[in-house]
């Protein structure tokens, strides 16, 4: 199958810190590939040099075989974005927010109702997309950020923590909907410090800590690999391999 | 380009919110009701000066002359003859009298003498208010006028031939204004009256209005990276230029629109405190006559250099923004600003920059926001050249600030940049 994102060598410093240290990685059409760590790990800079919000200061992206660097306008087109902990426009509805987004990726008038239509659908909101966004609670921005980045029917979507400080019921919502994307075509970058909530999404998955790569495989491969009940099992056994290696050298 | 307009429409309804637009309605209301109000109440002062006089002359001198002077001036008079003057007092203290004033027995034998005369005046000072001196100013116009009476009838008396006028002011000041190649037989100090009253508004105006915009994008920009709804916005399908120039466009037509809507109320205030254009109109045609008057074309000028000095505030308050982490932060980003565009404010106010040292007047020169302030000034006088370049100098900071913002908004600068003021690291 086609890969819909290749990444190679990937860095970023900030002066003499750096957060990202040559990663590769590569994902497949209608996969659901998730970036797994710790906080600080590097998972949320990866994804934003994905979104071409950050400058790669060294390495490689290609999506759908665009470069980033070359290719930005016509990579914004197939890609949408749900950066970690995001806010709606507080002055706008629910409802104004989807078609103001909707407006900014659709080519016409029919495609703005249809983009609407599917954005009320995975939002679930109903009726309360009437009201304006600073009245909603996290569950409910939420799900209508994510009814946003879906709604355009994006060649891949990259999503930040989707989940992160949701309560259960809402959390479970968020998956139920991510999960379901990739029937229709869309391919799914997430990222998320929550390992079981990463072994029930994704296909496969890539253990990142200190900017590095330490393993990447589906979660089956890699309990197995690790003789681990989980995933928290294997980060912890794959990093402590990579440490151990590091200093035997 | 309807991608543009979409942000457009976005940027004004987050920007036109509640509590931008009823602080905004509330000050111009408040403003044209303390203007309406106030100038009811200077008719009603000039129609209700009410003095009570206590009369222990009884003279025509004192009566006809002293008393009469001071009902022409529009002064209502309470005679209470034949009461003691502390009681007098008490009585003037719970009325509306301003005030009480006592002639003295002996006061036409005095003046008939050559002898000047005391008249006690006991003011009542009720409160300090403006409208509260305006009664003693009205009564010493009319005691001034009565002076005049009785000293032109005493001169008259000793020497009929002669001119009363002539002998007390022997020298006299035939004013002249000349502004270019007009000149009128006027006060200047009546004209610079009249002109500065006319447009001490316009200053404060494009204070306010430089200051509410800069605040405004700055506020907004912040807003957006702290709810990191700008993330979202930069990876939408959207040149970043237009993301740049809708935020400015946005911000510079509710700023404008908020100066329509203060300079109304704004105008009525200051008409209502000046006592407006009722009382000047033969002052008006003179200064129309000097050329002393906003042409049309000089409003273009003054609107084009009043936007262009938004847009440059924009600009700089656009980069500032950027730098901000969240909204507590823009107040401390958007000072060195405010200080900027306060130092001609300032100045223009007080002072002609024309007059300055050439080091300290081509430093303001310097600053783009001073042309703003000088343009009113140099229009009345039908300088139009120095306008013009004022607004050039203006578009070039334009260009060069658009240019930085736009630089910072095509890297990941917008993203990266943080200034804090105040925060210590962790």
């Amino acid at each position: 199958m086609e890969n819909v994102l290749n990444v190679s060598n990937l860095k970023k410093s900030y002066g003499q810190s750096e957060a990202v240290s040559g990663i590769s990685f590569e994902m497949k059409k209608g996969e659901i590939f998730a970036l797994i760590g710790p906080n600080g790990a590097g998972k949320s800079t990866t994804l934003k040099m994905i979104a071409g919000l950050l400058s790669p200061t060294e390495g490689n992206i290609e999506i759908n075989n665009l470069d980033i660097q070359k290719d930005s306008d016509k990579i914004r087109e197939i890609i949408t974005y749900l950066p970690e902990d995001s806010g709606a426009y507080k002055n706008l509805t629910g409802l104004e927010y989807l078609i103001f987004m909707a407006e900014l990726y659709a080519k016409n008038k029919s495609e703005v109702e249809e983009f609407v239509s599917k954005g009320k659908e995975i939002s679930g909101l109903g009726e309360k997309l009437k009201n304006k966004t600073s009245t909603y609670s996290k569950g409910m921005t939420r799900k209508l950020l994510l009814g946003r980045t879906v709604m355009s029917k994006p060649e891949l979507a990259i999503l930040d923590e989707p989940t992160s400080g949701l309560d259960v019921i809402n959390a479970m919502e968020i998956r139920k909907t991510i999960k379901d994307m990739t029937k229709e075509g869309m391919s799914v970058l997430l990222s998320s410090h929550n390992m079981l909530e990463i072994e029930f999404l994704s296909n496969r998955v890539a253990i990142i800590d200190k900017g590095k790569i330490h393993e990447i495989g589906t979660p089956a491969e890699l309990k197995k690999k690790y003789s681990a009940e989980n995933l928290e099992e294997v980060f912890e056994k794959a990093v402590n391999a990579d440490k151990k290696e590091m200093e035997t050298k | 380009m309807r991608k543009f307009l979409v942000l457009l429409k976005k940027e004004i309804k987050e920007l036109l919110t509640a509590q931008i637009i009823a602080p905004l309605i509330i000050t111009a209301v408040l403003f044209f009701f303390i203007g309406n109000l106030m100038d009811k109440e200077q008719d009603k002062i000039n129609q209700n000066v009410n003095v009570t006089v206590i009369n222990n002359d009884s003279s025509s001198k004192s009566s006809e002359f002293f008393i009469q002077s001071l009902k022409d001036s529009g002064i209502k008079i309470n005679l209470v003859n034949g009461i003691e003057e502390s009681k007098a007092l008490e009585q003037v203290k719970q009325d509306d009298s301003v005030a009480l004033m006592v002639i003295p027995a002996n006061f036409e034998q005095s003046l008939d003498t050559n002898q000047p005369e005391k008249i006690k005046t006991y003011t009542i000072v009720r409160n300090f208010s403006m409208m509260g001196s305006k009664n003693y100013g009205i009564m010493m116009a009319a005691i001034a006028t009565a002076n005049e009476k009785i000293s032109n009838i005493n001169i008259a008396s000793k020497s009929p031939d002669s001119n009363p006028d002539a002998i007390k002011n022997p020298i006299k000041a035939d004013e002249f204004v000349v502004v270019g190649d007009k000149q009128a037989n006027i006060s200047p100090n009546l004209v610079m009256g009249f002109v500065s009253q006319q447009t001490m508004f316009i200053p404060i105006i494009l204070f306010m209005v430089i200051i509410f915009a800069s605040q405004m994008i700055a506020t907004a920009i912040a807003n957006e990276k702290e709810n990191k709804t700008l993330e979202t916005l930069l990876t939408t399908p959207v040149k970043r230029n237009y993301i740049v120039v809708a935020k400015m466009a946005g911000a510079g037509m509710i700023a404008l629109l908020s100066s329509l809507i203060y300079m109304v109320g704004f105008r009525s205030y200051i008409n209502g405190i000046s006592g407006g254009a009722k009382a000047t109109s033969e002052i008006s045609n003179i200064i129309s006559n000097l050329g002393l008057t906003l042409k049309p074309e000089s409003y273009i000028l003054l609107g084009l250099s009043l936007f262009i000095g938004i847009l440059v505030a924009l600009a700089i308050s656009l980069i500032l923004g950027a730098f901000a982490e969240d909204v507590k932060g823009v107040a401390g980003l958007t000072t060195p600003l405010m200080i900027v565009v306060l130092i001609p404010y300032f100045l223009t106010m007080f002072l002609d920059i024309n007059s300055l040292s050439p080091t300290l007047r081509y430093v303001v020169y310097a600053i783009p926001f001073s042309h703003i302030f000088m343009a009113a000034p140099n229009l009345f006088m039908h300088q139009y050249l120095p306008v013009v370049y004022g607004i050039l100098y203006q578009l070039l900071w334009f260009i060069v600030f658009v240019l930085i913002a736009a630089k910072i908004f095509s890297t990941d600068k917008i993203i990266t940049m943080k200034l804090n003021f105040g925060k210590k690291k962790i």
